[in-house]
């Protein structure tokens, strides 16, 4: 080997060797200020640690990244329901679970995607209001995402889908009661939802009986909401919308009724169904159902 | 000291658990006793635009008496008598106990619960002009002018021209042609 080619080779591991120091040391640096509490410092040098070919693919690092995320958001953003440092130290998670060959660090991924899942879903249910509901969905969604990672168990996530859906629902149902004229997207929303519930678990009681309310409160506005000015042939086509919506609604109250027959809302539902569709015998039948159950209490 | 990091990286983990979401309501049903109310009192508006009755009775308020019990229906019809008049006439609504009460007045509904009157109110109100309206079945026969009844499930109403005529009332060929005809 001529004395250049070997000045080449010398030079070139001299610098692979110095860029390798620098890396650890980017780590080592990035440990030492999360372990000091300067999170600012700690994220700068592991954001520099990863963008090396060298690190790129080290579970470990990921690993570091993601805690050192999750430790700014811990600290600093735990108040913000939409923190970019929870979202991207799940990403880093994720990223360290998939390159984990070794598995050394699985359980450590999988308990922090856990724990930053649960502040996701539980800041959903807290943004359930009329102002923040599209956080509350975009988390919600996040939150499957990720869950459904650590989590599999088809069972489990299908029932906070349920749980999610039907305070959404519900949620939906009060905004349009709030304003039936101008928020009538509401009612389609909240009808969407509770189709959907209805789709996972048919014999979702709450989901039945909404349903048949939603069907029910609208035929009896439909028909409250009309001027005494109105024209009989008018009055009349209002009248066959309104049975129509009742129609609409007997199903899902009735179903509600099959699978609980003592819940006094259901009662005053079909009795109030029945009523409406002027069939007062069915109607007074479980008015009778209802004193009898309240006698009982 | 990389290593070493991982290898003392058995953190107190702060138990997370899911809340649950509280936000789910129950909502009631609203009362479909006050759609069925206004329902009627919109037919009973409507009668004051289809019916015309004699001078006499444009003069003062336009009365309507009520025999019967029902509170939602009373309270449709005093929310109308509020909200609208008939010509310049204020609507007033009367409650009647019994047939010998009935007022001069230019209608008089007789709820289903004192179907049982309607004879003697025909009777008192002989020879005026007062639109008789009852709601049982089979009234329209017996003497009501108009009946509500239920066709369709649907709130539809009973008129027999004789029993209007008899009063002196006018009555458009629109109110004849949307009712049942009863003869």
């Amino acid at each position: 080997m001529s004395k250049l080619k070997r000045i080449v080779i010398f030079g070139m591991l001299l610098v692979l060797t110095i860029y390798a120091k620098a890396q650890q040391e980017n780590l080592i640096a990035a440990q030492t200020f999360l372990q000091q509490g300067n999170l600012d410092s700690a994220k700068h040098y592991i954001d520099a640690a990863v963008l090396n070919s060298s690190t790129a693919n080290n579970a470990q690092v990921w690993y570091l990244k993601g805690f050192i995320y999750k430790t700014i958001y811990n600290k600093n953003e735990k108040g913000n329901r939409q923190s970019p440092s929870r979202l991207a130290a799940l990403t880093f998670f994720k990223k360290s679970l998939s390159i984990d060959s070794s598995q050394e660090n699985t359980q450590e991924n999988i308990k922090n995607i856990k724990y930053l899942a649960t502040t996701l879903y539980n800041d959903a249910g807290a943004s359930l209001d009329s102002i923040d509901y599209k956080i509350a969905i975009k988390n919600f969604e996040i939150f499957k995402e990720y869950y459904l990672l650590v989590d599999p168990t088809p069972a489990n996530i299908r029932q906070k889908d349920i749980d999610f859906t039907l305070a959404i629902a519900s949620l939906y149902t009060r905004i349009f009661e709030s304003d039936r004229k101008e928020k009538t997207e509401f009612l389609s929303l909240s009808k969407e939802a509770y189709n959907k519930i209805l789709l996972l678990e048919p014999n979702n009681i709450n989901a039945n009986y909404n349903m048949g309310i939603l069907y029910y409160n609208q035929a009896v506005n439909l028909i409250n909401q009309q001027d005494y000015d109105i024209d009989i042939v008018a009055l009349n086509d209002i009248q066959d919308n309104s049975i129509n919506l009742f129609k609409e609604s007997l199903p899902f109250m009735e179903k509600a009724y099959s699978l609980d027959p003592r819940r006094r809302e259901t009662l005053l539902g079909l009795s109030g169904i029945y009523f409406s569709l002027n069939e007062f015998e069915k109607s007074n039948m479980f008015k009778l159902k209802l004193e009898e159950i309240e006698k009982q209490k | 000291m990389f290593i070493a990091f991982f290898k003392m990286k058995k953190i107190l983990f702060i138990l997370l658990t899911f809340v649950f979401f509280s936000s789910y309501k129950v909502v009631l049903p609203d009362q479909s006793e006050e759609a069925n109310a206004h329902v009627k009192a919109i037919y009973i508006y409507n009668f004051t635009k289809y019916i015309e009755w004699p001078q006499d009775y444009k003069d003062g308020n336009f009365v309507v008496g009520v025999m019967g019990t029902n509170t939602a229906l009373l309270n449709e019809l005093t929310k109308m008598a509020s909200s609208k008049t008939v010509g310049s006439q204020k609507i007033e609504i009367q409650t009647v106990l019994s047939a010998v009460d009935v007022p001069k007045c230019n209608i008089i509904y007789i709820l289903s619960d004192n179907s049982a009157q309607l004879a003697d109110v025909a009777g008192k109100l002989k020879g005026k002009s007062t639109l008789i309206v009852t709601d049982k079945p089979g009234m329209a026969k017996l003497g009501s002018a108009i009946n509500f009844v239920i066709f369709e499930n649907k709130q539809k109403i009973e008129l027999n021209k004789a029993n209007i005529d008899k009063y002196k009332l006018k009555v458009a060929s629109t109110l004849v042609e949307m009712a049942i005809q009863i003869k």
